[in-house]
């Protein structure tokens, strides 16, 4: 990809999402894909997508990045942070200081923890649905930075691709069914942490590695990392048949 | 969003666990509420229902083995059906024709799930054809989380905590779900007791839940050695 244009690598991108879209696609690792597309053509450190439940709080769903601090730092914004009030408001806003004094007094718990991770900018675009949001996209950067018009518009656009996956349909329109699948994938969120759990504790190895065996496992037998996870829980998938992470 | 009158119903679940209070059905825009037990997938038992015209659609639908609540429990996802008399006949042949004399043309079933674990479903039903408005849909969703907690043994405490602040204190972050799995391993149970293990050991060691769920991932903790909670299970071969 390094020889392309930055034009070549937007489009390239696009077409994939466009691709995987089709069919019976798995939502988490679409999401975890587009999060990672974040990252390489945003350049910016780390992405990951929140989505607010019926009582409006917000619950992570994808991240580029799934250490265990990240997940951390995305789960402190159920109560405060940049995603919380882009949910809230609807509108994005980048190019946040969380070293500044504003942010540190809006979101004290928050502005600490990402400095602690090293993380200096955050940028949050909403997952837009007609005339409110139903999550936000959160990007962090180490350094200082300033994102152009150009890059603030290709940010929003993949937080619209987010939130047309999630929907998985065309035609959107009836709210009943889309918070049915706003619904399903917290919950989906949730059978893979179990696994996770599950697969460390067989494996002795850290719910991070546990992951990226089962999503390794998904991928090469073309399976959802969701259904693996909920056949993982309830044993109807062996779980000596997926390779155990090197470092276990 | 949840609306006011869902809030108060939830308020008066919590005082009395068990059963839904009166006008439950009518703050969902649907004539009956049935709510079942399941463990593995299969309805277990009919714990509460409205009237008969619920508990006969789920008694037909659980007897016969086919059915939105069956789906719901296979797959963790809601089953919408705005319109019996339009679902095609091959999808429950059995239930289809067993059910057509009842008054029942919209028939939502919810599963109660907290990720891999399945507790019951939640089945709604009313006379007229048409979905549930995305207030009422808030509605169920907030009344399905709160069963599901109340029959996890996970519905804390304090009353406060019910009503107005978050339902699921702790239950938004990963650690916590992550710990869970690792202790249905160790301790060779199930994932909803691993979650009561974890609650009550955080609870009797006067501890935040996701403070002792991160000793357990970090594994600076282990619930069977040293400390066998209130309630020790006995340890089972597990498989892998």
């Amino acid at each position: 990809m390094t020889s392309m244009s930055r034009e070549q690598r937007v489009s390239a991108v696009f077409v994939q999402v466009a691709d995987s879209l089709i069919d019976d696609f798995d939502l988490i690792e679409f999401l975890q894909q587009l999060c990672g597309h974040c990252v390489t053509l945003l350049d910016v450190s780390a992405a990951g997508i929140l989505l607010a439940n019926e009582r409006e709080t917000l619950h992570t769903v994808a991240a580029s990045d799934e250490t265990t601090e990240m997940l951390e730092l995305f789960a402190l914004q159920h109560d405060q942070g940049p995603c919380l009030e882009c949910y809230r408001l609807g509108t994005a806003r980048i190019d946040i200081d969380l070293g500044d004094e504003a942010a540190v007094s809006a979101w004290p718990g928050f502005a600490a923890q990402a400095r602690r991770s090293g993380l200096r900018t955050s940028h949050v675009f909403p997952l837009r649905l007609r005339d409110r949001a139903v999550g936000a996209l959160n990007l962090f950067h180490h350094g200082a930075q300033n994102l152009t018009a150009q890059d603030a518009s290709l940010a929003q656009a993949l937080a619209d691709v987010a939130t047309i996956a999630l929907l998985q349909q065309r035609d959107i329109g009836q709210e009943q069914l889309e918070k049915a699948q706003l619904q399903y994938a917290l919950t989906s969120r949730i059978t893979i942490e179990q696994a996770k759990g599950i697969l460390a504790e067989r494996w002795n190895s850290t719910p991070d590695d546990a992951f990226h065996a089962l999503r390794a496992y998904a991928r090469a037998h073309q399976l959802r990392i969701s259904d693996c996870a909920r056949r993982v829980i309830d044993r109807t998938l062996d779980t000596g048949d997926i390779p155990r992470p090197s470092s276990a | 969003m949840v609306s006011a009158g869902m809030t108060e119903m939830l308020r008066l679940l919590h005082g009395e666990p068990g059963r839904l209070p009166d006008g439950c059905a009518a703050v969902l825009g649907v004539d009956h509420l049935v709510v079942s037990l399941a463990v593995d997938g299969q309805v277990t038992e009919q714990l509460w229902s409205s009237g008969h015209v619920g508990s006969t659609f789920e008694d037909l639908q659980f007897t016969l083995g086919e059915g939105p609540g069956t789906d719901a429990l296979r797959t963790g996802r809601m089953i919408l059906v705005h319109d019996m008399a339009e679902v095609a006949a091959d999808r429950w042949p059995a239930l289809l024709p067993a059910v057509a004399h009842l008054p029942v043309r919209a028939v939502f079933c919810l599963p109660l799930v907290l990720g891999g674990i399945t507790v019951g479903v939640l089945t709604a039903v009313r006379s007229a054809a048409g979905p549930m408005t995305g207030r009422e849909t808030d509605d169920a969703v907030a009344l399905v989380s709160g069963l599901t907690l109340q029959f996890l043994g996970a519905d804390g405490v304090q009353a406060d905590s019910w009503v107005g602040a978050p339902l699921d204190g702790g239950l938004h972050r990963e650690v916590v779900h992550q710990a869970t799995g690792m202790l249905s391993v160790q301790l060779g149970t199930s994932l909803a007791q691993a979650l009561l293990r974890l609650r009550a050991y955080a609870y009797s060691h006067d501890r935040s839940i996701i403070d002792a769920a991160e000793d357990i991932v970090s594994r600076r903790l282990r619930l069977d050695e040293g400390d066998p909670g209130p309630d020790p299970d006995p340890p089972e071969e597990t498989e892998g």
